[in-house]
């Protein structure tokens, strides 16, 4: 049997343990296996053959796949990419969780993912010779699109087409990497030139497989603009403004000043504690793991009630519909809302 | 068997304490086999993670009446193989106990848990406009309990000292499972043997402490730094005694030498001096009144050093941040650059520490080995690196040796085999050398004491 990891990603971890303060699970349990230096022990024991396969699937459906031990690893160590090939290991066959299965049947054909969109009205197909293409994000389109309509709103030059496909995340995320790959590289040649995404998880994912420099994420590419903007009032007040991460913008394309800069141009930007950590939506973690999920986002809701914002803005749809329904349970009265959706209605 | 003897410590220790805070699985024992030191590894038979003192005191008589091997450990991030559970047992995971017990603001202390790491104790004395002063490298991860245990040191330690000068008293529970207090809350307080500065380093092999009582200091008004490129580190040691001489006793004075600059520029990207032979990055805190003085009087001196290259004082704190956040990932920095880095820590007097350096280097072409060394200038701790390939069984072997020849160098120069990461495995078999039969017959001998049945972390100092 092949490796499941690649050698010298593993041999790049020298268990400084530099990780353990920033992982989720971590400070959830205190467990050592439950920390991305721990893991990647199991993965080596794995590796080289000390370890069964089977005993790493309790690790790999714990990690959020958050990937916030990356910034803080001084040594380099790949872990979304260790993370993607554990996933590959262990999520396969009848391991596979049957959510994952049942939505990779969801996004698996243009077919399928149009039928997604189809229930709610989305930006209409628009060709502007621009080499700018709007990529729609299967369940941003399903359960948001007014994200892609405020888009269309405030940034006319962009391409729409709503025939694309998936980018091929829920994928490299869940056990099937090299298929993740090949429909990234499929949504890129459909849209060639600069891919604009409002989704963190997919640019990162895009970003990943087609360069940096082809992926925009909508907030760094807004920023680069340098529009001025008119703060949003409410009785006479900027309305009070907060925002959450998405892991993958923030922890795997480096993007997390330009959302806040355009935020602060917008109201009173206040910083959510621990803004830069996970919610615990991570994809499809929360609706796998949902009393974990749970655990992970419960502070952060307390932190967010506490600040009583107007609004918290989001980049990333799974970030979105957890904080929705995480605070709505919690009878928070804070509107969770993507950074286009405020743009546009500070143009309104 | 070991699998055996788990199953059965998972179910008597369960029994004692409860399911939630014992675990045996094969990932769980597979995780603690390791800390951050390279080629030590060891699987323990059971993960027990007491909540308080009482648990701990449970486990530790249950450890004495069966005679199982009990390792304290905190976050595991020691370079030193001290909490590696060679002898298997029971690994005593501390991370569960981080309460920040009190912060007293008109004593100047702290009273906390082991759990509680390090930034987390200082960022909580900062409220008070207090901090605590030990600052390993580690310091994101790494406990109070650790810190204690090994004696942890860092950037500050000319001016400020180590932990060993920070701790006033402790609650520890001895190898008989007996819960025992020690010093207090006092600065001054000589009655009996100072059993707390005994048991500060003692590398869990004489209690577990369950809650630790810390100096604090006052939280410096401001603080100023700057960086000097000098031709080679023998340079930067020449302009480090000319400061101290000058009669300056800064907070920091630490050097890189090349490798580690561009191993560090490459990962920070600070647009350092990639082809300076060494770097000093110095500074002080304080009072404006007196830090800017002193700063711009150390940039004086250096720059009038021989072999200067140019310095450069940062603009703010900020930068400032950033250029300790630098020094403090040399070792990671260092580590991109091979499969396997073994990072030394010898300390010798520090006008020595010239030859030393110099020394080092032609050990490291001798052996055709590469060795990045970076430290604290000021006290003269250094680490020297050695950054290779982890199968090349060849290069492991020289290292080996020429880690020898690098410890029996510091010895030769007055010096010691480890400033502040301790001795664990790694070191013990050159602890004698250093220290001498007699002083190595007294530690074993104090070792009875504390833990007559030899469970507490055996393997390490005077077991």
């Amino acid at each position: 049997m092949s490796k499941p990891f690649t050698q010298n990603k593993l041999d790049r971890c020298i268990s400084c343990g530099y990780c353990l303060p920033a992982c989720p699970t971590y400070k959830l349990t205190g467990n050592e296996e439950s920390s991305p230096r721990g893991r990647i022990t199991l993965m080596r024991a794995v590796q080289d053959g000390k370890l069964p396969l089977v005993d790493l699937v309790p690790e790999s459906n714990f990690c959020l796949g958050c990937r916030a031990c990356e910034p803080v690893c001084p040594a380099g160590v790949e872990y979304g990419v260790l993370l993607e090939e554990m996933r590959v290991a262990t999520w396969t066959g009848k391991n596979r969780p049957l959510i994952v299965r049942g939505l990779f049947i969801a996004v698996g054909t243009k077919f399928m993912v149009r039928l997604l969109g189809l229930f709610s009205p989305l930006a209409k197909n628009r060709k502007s010779g621009s080499e700018v293409h709007l990529a729609l994000g299967c369940f941003e389109r399903a359960l948001f699109p007014s994200v892609s309509k405020a888009v269309a709103a405030i940034e006319p030059n962009c391409s729409i087409s709503a025939e694309q496909g998936c980018c091929g995340a829920l994928h490299a995320h869940n056990g099937e990497l090299e298929k993740g790959k090949a429909m990234a590289v499929a949504l890129g040649e459909s849209m060639p030139g600069t891919i604009l995404s409002t989704a963190g998880g997919c640019a990162a994912h895009l970003s990943s497989v087609l360069g940096r420099e082809r992926v925009k994420e909508f907030s760094e590419w807004w920023a680069a603009k340098q529009v001025a903007l008119n703060p949003i009032m409410k009785s006479g007040k900027p309305v009070r403004i907060g925002f959450q991460d998405s892991c993958h913008l923030r922890n795997g394309m480096g993007v997390f000043k330009e959302p806040r800069a355009i935020l602060a141009s917008l109201g009173e930007y206040v910083e959510v504690p621990d803004a830069s950590g996970c919610c615990g939506a991570a994809g499809t973690y929360a609706l796998l793991q949902k009393k974990n999920s749970r655990k992970v986002i419960s502070q952060k809701v307390r932190d967010i009630a506490e600040l009583k914002l107007d609004y918290l803005a989001s980049v990333n749809p799974g970030c979105t519909r957890q904080l929705k329904t995480e605070l709505r349970r919690a009878g928070v009265k804070t509107k969770v809302i993507h950074l286009a959706e405020l743009i546009a209605l500070s143009q309104k | 068997m070991p699998a055996a003897n788990s199953a059965a410590l998972l179910e008597q220790l369960t029994a004692l304490l409860g399911s939630e805070v014992v675990r045996a699985d094969a990932t769980a024992l597979e995780a603690y086999s390791r800390d951050a030191t390279p080629l030590f590894h060891g699987l323990p038979e059971v993960i027990v993670s007491p909540r308080n003192t009482q648990e701990v005191a449970k486990v530790v008589k249950f450890a004495a009446d069966t005679k199982t091997p009990i390792i304290a450990r905190g976050a595991g991030s020691n370079l030193c193989g001290a909490t590696v559970p060679l002898a298997g047992g029971i690994v005593l995971s501390m991370a569960n106990m981080k309460k920040i017990i009190e912060i007293s603001k008109s004593e100047a202390l702290a009273v906390v848990q082991p759990g509680v790491t390090n930034i987390e104790l200082d960022e909580a004395a900062a409220k008070d406009g207090l901090r605590f002063i030990p600052d390993p490298g580690s310091r994101n991860v790494s406990t109070i309990g650790g810190n204690v245990a090994t004696s942890a040191g860092g950037l500050r330690g000319l001016k400020y000292g180590t932990t060993k000068n920070y701790v006033l008293g402790l609650e520890v529970v001895l190898g008989t499972g007996e819960i025992l207090r020690t010093g207090g809350r006092l600065v001054k307080d000589v009655a009996g043997y100072d059993v707390t500065r005994l048991l500060v380093g003692s590398e869990g092999t004489l209690g577990v402490f369950t809650e630790i009582t810390v100096a604090l200091a006052p939280r410096p008004k401001t603080s100023k730094y700057g960086v000097a490129y000098f031709d080679d580190l023998a340079a930067a040691a020449s302009a480090v005694d000319q400061i101290i001489l000058s009669g300056i006793m800064p907070a920091t004075l630490e050097f890189l030498d090349n490798t580690c600059i561009v191993a560090v520029e490459e990962f920070a990207k600070l647009g350092l001096d990639t082809k300076a032979g060494a770097l000093l990055l110095f500074g002080d805190d304080g009072d404006e009144a007196s830090v800017i003085p002193t700063v711009e009087r150390m940039s004086e001196i250096a720059k009038a050093a021989s072999g200067c290259r140019g310095v450069t004082l940062a603009a703010d704190v900020a930068a400032a941040e950033q250029l300790l956040y630098a020094r403090r990932c040399s070792l990671p920095a260092l580590a991109r650059l091979g499969s396997l880095s073994i990072l030394e820590d010898i300390a010798v007097p520090r006008p020595k520490m010239a030859e030393v350096v110099k020394r080092i280097e032609e050990i490291g072409q001798r052996f055709n080995l590469r060795i990045g060394t970076f430290g604290h200038a000021g006290d003269g701790n250094l680490h020297p690196t050695i950054v290779l390939d982890k199968d090349n069984v060849e290069e492991v072997k020289k290292s080996e040796l020429a880690l020898r020849e690098i410890f029996n160098l510091a010895i030769e120069f007055g010096g010691t085999i480890t400033g502040e990461h301790g001795v664990g495995s790694a070191k013990l078999p050159f602890l004698e050398g250093l220290i001498g039969p007699g002083n190595m017959e007294l530690q074993r001998s104090i070792k009875k004491v504390f833990d007559p049945r030899g469970i507490l972390n055996p393997g390490r100092l005077g077991s």
